[in-house]
C-alpha cells in the first residue's frame, strides 16, 4: 500500500502538531503564550485583584457564549448540510410543507437564551459593585494618588506626600505605587478625554474635564507595567503611554523620601568649567516614528527600573552645569519645575525634578537613556506630533539647539535621579 | 370619483385613498413632529442638566428674567393657536374670508410673541449683561428659545405665504389638509413653549 | 409642500377649473442626465442611492486598506499621525453613513414600495430631495480631502472637548459637523416618507402582519432614524454654537460638561448601530425563505423582536459609556438592559435557522451570503454579550477586541446581508443574473479575507492594543495579530474588487433572465423586467403573506379580485408625479449655505458681509427659491394608460 507510508507520516506530524498544542494548553498559563496573549498589555496575565476579576467574568462570558456557539452552530451546519438540495430534481422537487413556526419551541428558546443572560448577569453585577471601588474592609489602608491626563502625558500627584513650599509630591508618566495596597486614583483631565488603562492591575476609567472619575487597583507584588490612553485624545493619541512601578512596602517608603528631595545637584562642588569646547558628534538620524526602546531593558525592567535610581557613573560635572544653565537660558524652565533649580517652576510640562530615574521619557514612548534623551529634545515634534513643547515652545519661542547645547541638556536631565 | 354630490362634501376625516385613512401630509406632520419632540427633548435636557450642574458664578435665572413680560407673550401665543384652529375650521367649510381673518390674526399674535422676544433678548443683554456666550445660563437659555422662536419664525413665513397663497383663488376646500398640517405644526410649536415656560421660567419662581 | 401620489379618484374636471399652478418648468426627458435630476421615481432614487453607496464604499476601503498597511508592522513610517487620524476617522463616518446607510435606503427605495403594492413613495418629490440633500452632506464631508484644512480627524464620535475649537481649530471639524447635520437632514426626510408609505400606501389586503419582513424592518429602521438623530442634530449644534459664536456647551473652563455630548451622542448612537443591522436582518428574512423555500419561521416572533430590538436599542446606550464613570446603579442597568437586547437578536437567529428546517435549499450566491450572515453574525453576537458585562468591558472597551466585534456585526452583518440583497435583488433591478460560479468565488474570498482580517483583532484586543492607535512598538507582542489582519484586509479588498467586477459585467452583459427566476415568494417579484415606471398595472389585492407565493398557486381567485377592480382604474389611466427640478434646487441651495458655515472662513470681508455669511445667505436664497417653486408648482401629475397585455 502506498498510501500507507504517508499517512503515517501525516498522522506522526499530526500527532506531533497535537502534542505542540495541547502541552502549552495542559501546562497552565503559557496556553496565552502560545496564543500570543502574553504581550506586555494582556488582558490574561494579571497581577491585580481588579483586572483578575474582570478576567473571570470574562471566561465565564466566554464558556456561557462558546456553548452555546457550539449548540447553535451544530445545528445550523446539521440544517444546511441535511436540507441542501444537491440535484436539480432535489430543487424542482414539490416545495416543502409551508409550515409557519412552533410557538412553543420560540418560548422554550426565548427561555433557555434568558437563562444563559442570567448566568452572565450575576456575577457582572458582582463584578460591578467590587470593581467600583477600594472594598469597604481595606478602605482604611487605600493609598491615594491623583492622576491627571494632559495632551499626550500622565501628571501624578501624592497628596499625601506633601513638600514644604511645593505641594504634593508630584511625578509624570511613571506612577510608582506600594505593592499589596489597594491604591485609589484619582482621575482628572486638564485638556481633553482621556482614559487610563493598565491592563494588567485594572480596567480602564476615563479621564473627563470637570468630572472627578477615580478607579482603584492593587498590585499583588512588586512589579513594573504598562500603561496607556485608551481614549483618542488627538494627534499623539497612540504614543500617549505611561507605566506602573509597584514596590514593597520600605522601597516605596524609600523612594518617596527620595523624591521628596529636591533635584540633585552635580556641578555645585565644581570650579572653573571649559564645556565650550566639547567635540559633539551630530545626532544620528532617526526615521519619523521609529522605535525608542530596546529589549535589553525589558527583560528585567523592574530591576532596569532600580538600577536607574542610582546615579551614572561616568558624570561630567561641567557638562551638567552647562546643561543646567541651558534649561534656563532655553526657557524651558517656563514649563518645568525642576525643584532645587531656581526659576523653574513651570506647569505646563511634567516634573523634571527625578526625571533621570525614571525609566522612560516622552510620556512613556522612549528609554531614557541619553540618545533618546538627545532625539527627543533634538526634534520633539518628530518624536511626538503635534506635542506642546514642539508647537507652542520651540516654535513660537524660536528655540534652536546646537549639538553641544544637546549633550549638555542631555547630561544634567540624566543627572536628576 | 364621478358624482358631483360626493364631490361637495369633503370628509376631513378620512381619507378612502390611504390604507390607514389618515391623509398623507398629515401622517407626516405627525411623525415629524415626533421627531421635533426628540429635538426640543434634547435641547430641554441640555438646559436642565447645566441647571443641576451650575458652574461657579453663574447669575441666578431669577434675577434676569421678567416673569410678567413672558406671561403675557405666552399667552399671546396661546390664543394664537386659537386662531389657527379656527382658521382650519373656515377653510374646511370653504370660508376663505374667515380664512384670511384667521391666519392674519394668528400671523399677528406670531409676531407679537417674537417682538417679545426679540425685546426681552435685547433687555437681558444690554441690560442684564446676559449674552449667549458669558455663562452657561445665557448659553442654554438663548439657544434653546432661540430655537424655540425660529420654529415661530418659520411659522409665521409659513402663515404668511399660505395667507398670500389664498389670495390667489388656488386655495380651496379641498386643499384644506395643508393648512391642516400647518395648523399641526403651529399647535406642536405653542405647546412645546408651555414646557418651556414651565421648566426655563416657572420653575425658577417655584 | 410635499406631494402626495395617485389619488385616482381624485376630480379632474375641478382641477381644470382653478387657476394653474405656477409651473416654471415640467422638465419631461425620460433619458439622459436632466431625467436623472429632476426623477422622482423610487427606483431610479434607489438606483442612485446604490451606486452612490458602493462608490462610497470603495472609498472607505481604500481608506482601510491605508489603516492595515500604516499597522501592518511596529512603527510604521506610512502614514503620519494626522493622516491616520483623519483615515480612521472617514473610515468610519464613510462606511456608516455614506455606504451602509444609503445602500440601505437604496433597498428601501427600490424594494419596499414594489413589497406593498404601490406605485411609488407617499412624496416622490421629498424623497429626491433626500438623496440630493445626502450627496450635498457626503460631498461636505469629503472637501477636506481637498483642501488645506484636510479631512475631519476627530473620530466618528467626535467627543468634546478634543473637537472644540481650542483643540481643533480648523475647519475640518466644521465640515464633519455640517456634513453629518445635513446627511441626519436627508435621513429623517427619506424615513418620514417611509413611514408614511409603509403605512399608508399598503395594498388592499396588504395587512400590518402580512407585510414582508424586510418592509417591517424599513418600518423599525425609520422611526429609529426619526427618534434618533435628533440627539446628534442637538449635539451638533451645541457644538456647532460653541465652534462659530464661543458659546459654553462644552466650553471645560465655563463650566461645560464634555460627558454631556457622549450621552447625546450615543443616545443617537447606538440607535444608530441598530439602524444599521435592522434592514439587513430584513433582507435576510426575505431571503431566507426563498431559498428554502417555506415561509419564515414564526413570523410574528421575529417581526416582534425586530419591535423590540429597536425599542430597547433605546435604552443602552450608556453601554458605550461603561468606562466614563457612571457609578454602580447606572452601570449595572444598562449593562442588563444590553443582555435583554440580545434575547430578541437571538430570537431571530433561532427563527432563521428554523426557517432552513425541513426546508429545500437552494444554494445560491445570495443564500451563500445569507449563510454567512447567520454565522459571522453569532459571532459579532456573541462578543457583544462580552461588552455587556461592564467589568470585562472595562478591559475590551476602546480595544481592538471592540474593533472586532463590531466589524463582526458590520461586515458579518449589515454587509453580508446588502451584498446578499444586491446578488438576490439585482434580476428584479436589471434583468440580469450574476454568474453562480463568480458570484460563490467573491463570497468564499471575502468571507476568508473577512475573518483573516478580524478575527486576529480579538486576541490583539485581549492582549491590550488600544484602538485610534497609529503606531504601536514591536516589544508590545501586538506584531503577529497585526500583520495577519493586514493580509486579511488584502485578501477582504480582492474580494470586494471580484464582487464588484462581477456585479458590473453582469449589469451590461450578464446572463438574461426573466422575472421571478427565484421562485420568491413576495410581491415585488410578480412584477415584469425591467419593472415599469408605474410597478403595478393593476394595484394587487392580497390574500396572504408571502402574496406572490400564494398568487403563483391559487391564480383563479386573484385574478377574479383583479378583474373586479381593474376597469376602475383602467378608465382614468394610471397617474403619475411629474418630475421637478426643485428638490435638486433645494439641495444645491443647502449645499452651498453649508460650505459657507464649514468651509470658508469667518474672516471680515471688506464690505458690510463677510464671505462667509455672503456665501451662507446665497445657499439659503436658493434654498428658499426652491421650496418655494416646489410648493407652488403643486403636486400635479399626469396619467398613463399601458398596453393591457401585461399579465
Amino acid at each position: 500500500m502506498a498510501l500507507f507510508p504517508l499517512t503515517s507520516t501525516f498522522a506522526r506530524r499530526a500527532l506531533a502538531g497535537f502534542a505542540a498544542l495541547a502541552v502549552p494548553l495542559l501546562s497552565g498559563c503559557s496556553w496565552q503564550s502560545w496564543l500570543g496573549l502574553d504581550g506586555k498589555q494582556s488582558t490574561f496575565q494579571v497581577e491585580g485583584p481588579v483586572a483578575r476579576d474582570q478576567l473571570q467574568l470574562f471566561y465565564i462570558t466566554c464558556y456561557v457564549t462558546f456553548a452555546i456557539f457550539i449548540i447553535v452552530g451544530a445545528i445550523l451546519a446539521y440544517a444546511t448540510l441535511k436540507f441542501w438540495a444537491h440535484s436539480d430534481a432535489d430543487e424542482h422537487a414539490e416545495p416543502p410543507p409551508q409550515g409557519h413556526g412552533n410557538p412553543l419551541v420560540e418560548v422554550g428558546l426565548i427561555g433557555a437564551a434568558v437563562l444563559a443572560l442570567v448566568v452572565i448577569a450575576i456575577p457582572t453585577l458582582k463584578g460591578i459593585w467590587y470593581t467600583y471601588d477600594v472594598p469597604a474592609e481595606s478602605k482604611a489602608d487605600a493609598y491615594e494618588v491623583v492622576a491627571t491626563g494632559y495632551q499626550w502625558w500622565f501628571k501624578f500627584e501624592y497628596p499625601k506626600e506633601q513638600i514644604a513650599g511645593a505641594g504634593p509630591l508630584t511625578c509624570a508618566n511613571e506612577l510608582v505605587i506600594p505593592a499589596g495596597r489597594p491604591v485609589r486614583i484619582a482621575l482628572r483631565s486638564m485638556d481633553v478625554m482621556h482614559s487610563f488603562w493598565v491592563p494588567k492591575l485594572a480596567g480602564k476609567v476615563d479621564m473627563i474635564p470637570n468630572r472627578a472619575n477615580f478607579i482603584w487597583l492593587k498590585a499583588e507584588h512588586p512589579g513594573y507595567f504598562w500603561g496607556q490612553c485608551a481614549e483618542f485624545c488627538g494627534e499623539s493619541h497612540a504614543v500617549m503611554r505611561f507605566r506602573v512601578v509597584a514596590l514593597g512596602p520600605q522601597e516605596f517608603r524609600d523612594w518617596v523620601e527620595h523624591q521628596a528631595q529636591p533635584a540633585r545637584s552635580v556641578a555645585a562642588a565644581q570650579g572653573a568649567l571649559s564645556f565650550a569646547h566639547v567635540a559633539a558628534a551630530p545626532i544620528r538620524a532617526y526615521a519619523p516614528n521609529e522605535a525608542g526602546v530596546s529589549a535589553a531593558y525589558e527583560t528585567a525592567p523592574l530591576d532596569s527600573w532600580r538600577a536607574r535610581q542610582l546615579p551614572n557613573e561616568s558624570e561630567d560635572p561641567a557638562l551638567i552645569a552647562r546643561g543646567r544653565a541651558l534649561f534656563s537660558e532655553k526657557t524651558c524652565i517656563s514649563c518645568h519645575t525642576v525643584r532645587g533649580v531656581p526659576g523653574a517652576m513651570g506647569i505646563t510640562g511634567p516634573d523634571l525634578t527625578h526625571v533621570g530615574a525614571r525609566s522612560s521619557i516622552a510620556g512613556g514612548l522612549l528609554e531614557n537613556n541619553s540618545e533618546q534623551l538627545r532625539r527627543w529634545i533634538h526634534n520633539p515634534g518628530a518624536v511626538k506630533p503635534g506635542n506642546k513643547m514642539w508647537v507652542t515652545g520651540y516654535l513660537v519661542n524660536n528655540i534652536h539647539l546646537a549639538s553641544d547645547e544637546e549633550l549638555a541638556l542631555v547630561a544634567f536631565l540624566q543627572s536628576l535621579k | 370619483m364621478s358624482s358631483t354630490a360626493a364631490a361637495a362634501t369633503i370628509d376631513h376625516h378620512h381619507d378612502p385613498s390611504t390604507a390607514t385613512g389618515i391623509p398623507n401630509k398629515k401622517l407626516l406632520m405627525w411623525a415629524f413632529l415626533a421627531s421635533d419632540c426628540m429635538f426640543f427633548g434634547c435641547l430641554i435636557s441640555t438646559h436642565l442638566i447645566y441647571r443641576l450642574h451650575p458652574p461657579p458664578g453663574v447669575p441666578a435665572a431669577r434675577d434676569v428674567f421678567s416673569i410678567e413680560l413672558t406671561s403675557f407673550s405666552t399667552f399671546i401665543l396661546l390664543m394664537s393657536s386659537l386662531m389657527m384652529a379656527l382658521a382650519v375650521n373656515a377653510i374646511q367649510k370653504g370660508n376663505l374670508k374667515s380664512l384670511r381673518a384667521c391666519l392674519a390674526t394668528t400671523i399677528l399674535f406670531g409676531a407679537i410673541f417674537l417682538g417679545c422676544q426679540v425685546y426681552e433678548f435685547s433687555h437681558f443683554v444690554s441690560e442684564k449683561h446676559l449674552t449667549i456666550t458669558s455663562n452657561i445660563l445665557g448659553t442654554t437659555f438663548y439657544t434653546l428659545t432661540g430655537t424655540h422662536g425660529l420654529h415661530v419664525l418659520i411659522g409665521v413665513i409659513w402663515l404668511a405665504s399660505m395667507l398670500a397663497y389664498s389670495f390667489t383663488g388656488r386655495l380651496t376646500e379641498k386643499d384644506s389638509i395643508d393648512v391642516e398640517s400647518m395648523g399641526l405644526y403651529w399647535h406642536f410649536v405653542d405647546i412645546v413653549w408651555i414646557v418651556i415656560f414651565t421648566v426655563v421660567y416657572l420653575l425658577e419662581y417655584l | 409642500m410635499a406631494d402626495a401620489l395617485a389619488k385616482p379618484e381624485s376630480p379632474v374636471g375641478e382641477a381644470h377649473a382653478a387657476p394653474k399652478a405656477l409651473v416654471l418648468w415640467r422638465p419631461e426627458a425620460k433619458t439622459g442626465l436632466i431625467s436623472w435630476l429632476t426623477t422622482v421615481d423610487h427606483k431610479r432614487i434607489g438606483f442612485m442611492y446604490g451606486v452612490a453607496a458602493l462608490f462610497f464604499f470603495l472609498v472607505g476601503g481604500v481608506e482601510a486598506l491605508l489603516i492595515r498597511l500604516q499597522l501592518a508592522v511596529p512603527n510604521n513610517n506610512f502614514l503620519t499621525a494626522q493622516q491616520y487620524n483623519e483615515m480612521f476617522t472617514m473610515h468610519a463616518t464613510t462606511m456608516i453613513f455614506l455606504a451602509v446607510m444609503p445602500l440601505s435606503a437604496a433597498f428601501f427605495n427600490f424594494i419596499m414600495p414594489l413589497q406593498i403594492g404601490a406605485r411609488d413613495v407617499a412624496f416622490p418629490r421629498l424623497n429626491a430631495f433626500s438623496f440630493w440633500v445626502f450627496l450635498a452632506g457626503a460631498v461636505i464631508l469629503n472637501i477636506g480631502w481637498f483642501i488645506h484644512d484636510g479631512a475631519p480627524n476627530g473620530g466618528w464620535f467626535g467627543y468634546t472637548p478634543l473637537t472644540t475649537r481650542g483643540f481643533s481649530p480648523s475647519h475640518s471639524i466644521d465640515m464633519w459637523v455640517m456634513g453629518l447635520q445635513l446627511l441626519g437632514v436627508a435621513s429623517i426626510a427619506a424615513s418620514l416618507n417611509f413611514i408614511v408609505t409603509i403605512l399608508n400606501m399598503r395594498a388592499p389586503g396588504m395587512t400590518m402582519m402580512r407585510l414582508p419582513v424586510f418592509t417591517w424592518m424599513t418600518l423599525v429602521t425609520a422611526f429609529l432614524v426619526v427618534l434618533a438623530f435628533p440627539a446628534i442634530t442637538i449635539a451638533l449644534i451645541e457644538l456647532m454654537m460653541d465652534r462659530l459664536f464661543g458659546t459654553n456647551f462644552f466650553e471645560v473652563s465655563n463650566g461645560g460638561m464634555p460627558v454631556l455630548w457622549t450621552h447625546l451622542f450615543w443616545v443617537f448612537g447606538h440607535p444608530e448601530v441598530y439602524i444599521l443591522i435592522l434592514p439587513a436582518m430584513g433582507i435576510i428574512s426575505e431571503i431566507l425563505p426563498t431559498f428554502a423555500r417555506k415561509p419564515l419561521f414564526g413570523y410574528p416572533i421575529v417581526v416582534f423582536s425586530g419591535a423590540c430590538i429597536g425599542f430597547l436599542g433605546f435604552g443602552v446606550w450608556s453601554h458605550h459609556m461603561f468606562t466614563t464613570g457612571m457609578g454602580t446603579v447606572a452601570t449595572a442597568a444598562f449593562s442588563m438592559t444590553t443582555m435583554a437586547i440580545a434575547v430578541p437578536t437571538g430570537v431571530k437567529i433561532f427563527n432563521w435557522i428554523g426557517t432552513l428546517w425541513n426546508g429545500h435549499l437552494t444554494m445560491r450566491t445570495p443564500m451563500r451570503f445569507a449563510l454567512g450572515f447567520i454565522w459571522l453574525f453569532m459571532i459579532g453576537g456573541f462578543s457583544g454579550v462580552m461588552h455587556a458585562a461592564a467589568p470585562a468591558d472595562a478591559q475590551q472597551h476602546n480595544s481592538y477586541f471592540v474593533v472586532a466585534h463590531f466589524h463582526y456585526v458590520l461586515i458579518g452583518g449589515s454587509l453580508f446581508a446588502l451584498l446578499a440583497g444586491i446578488h438576490y435583488w439585482f434580476p428584479l433591478m436589471f434583468g440580469r443574473r450574476v454568474s453562480e460560479g463568480w458570484g460563490k468565488l467573491s463570497f468564499w474570498i471575502i468571507f476568508v479575507g473577512f475573518n483573516v482580517t478580524f478575527f486576529p483583532m480579538h486576541f490583539l484586543g485581549l492582549n491590550g492594543m488600544p484602538r485610534r492607535t497609529f503606531t504601536y512598538d514591536p516589544n508590545m507582542g501586538w506584531n503577529t495579530g497585526n500583520l495577519i489582519a493586514t493580509v486579511g484586509a488584502f485578501i477582504l479588498g480582492v474580494g470586494v474588487a471580484v464582487y464588484f467586477t462581477v456585479m458590473i459585467y453582469t449589469f451590461f452583459k450578464g446572463e438574461r433572465t426573466g422575472s421571478d427566476p427565484w421562485d420568491a415568494r413576495t410581491l415585488e417579484w410578480s412584477l415584469p423586467v425591467p419593472v415599469p415606471e408605474y410597478n403595478y398595472r393593476v394595484i394587487p389585492t392580497v390574500h396572504a403573506r408571502d402574496a406572490w407565493w400564494y398568487e403563483k398557486r391559487n391564480k383563479d381567485e386573484v385574478a377574479r379580485a383583479r378583474a373586479a377592480h381593474a376597469p376602475g382604474e383602467a378608465s382614468h389611466g394610471i397617474h403619475m408625479p411629474f418630475q421637478s427640478i426643485y428638490p435638486l434646487v433645494s439641495a444645491v441651495g443647502i449645499l452651498i449655505g453649508s460650505i459657507g458655515v464649514s468651509v470658508i472662513d469667518a474672516d471680515p470681508g471688506p464690505g458690510l458681509i463677510g464671505p462667509k455669511l455672503a456665501v451662507t445667505l446665497a445657499g439659503l436664497a436658493v434654498f428658499l427659491v426652491g421650496v418655494y417653486l416646489w410648493a407652488l408648482e403643486g403636486n400635479e401629475g399626469y396619467h398613463v394608460h399601458p398596453e393591457e397585455d401585461h399579465p
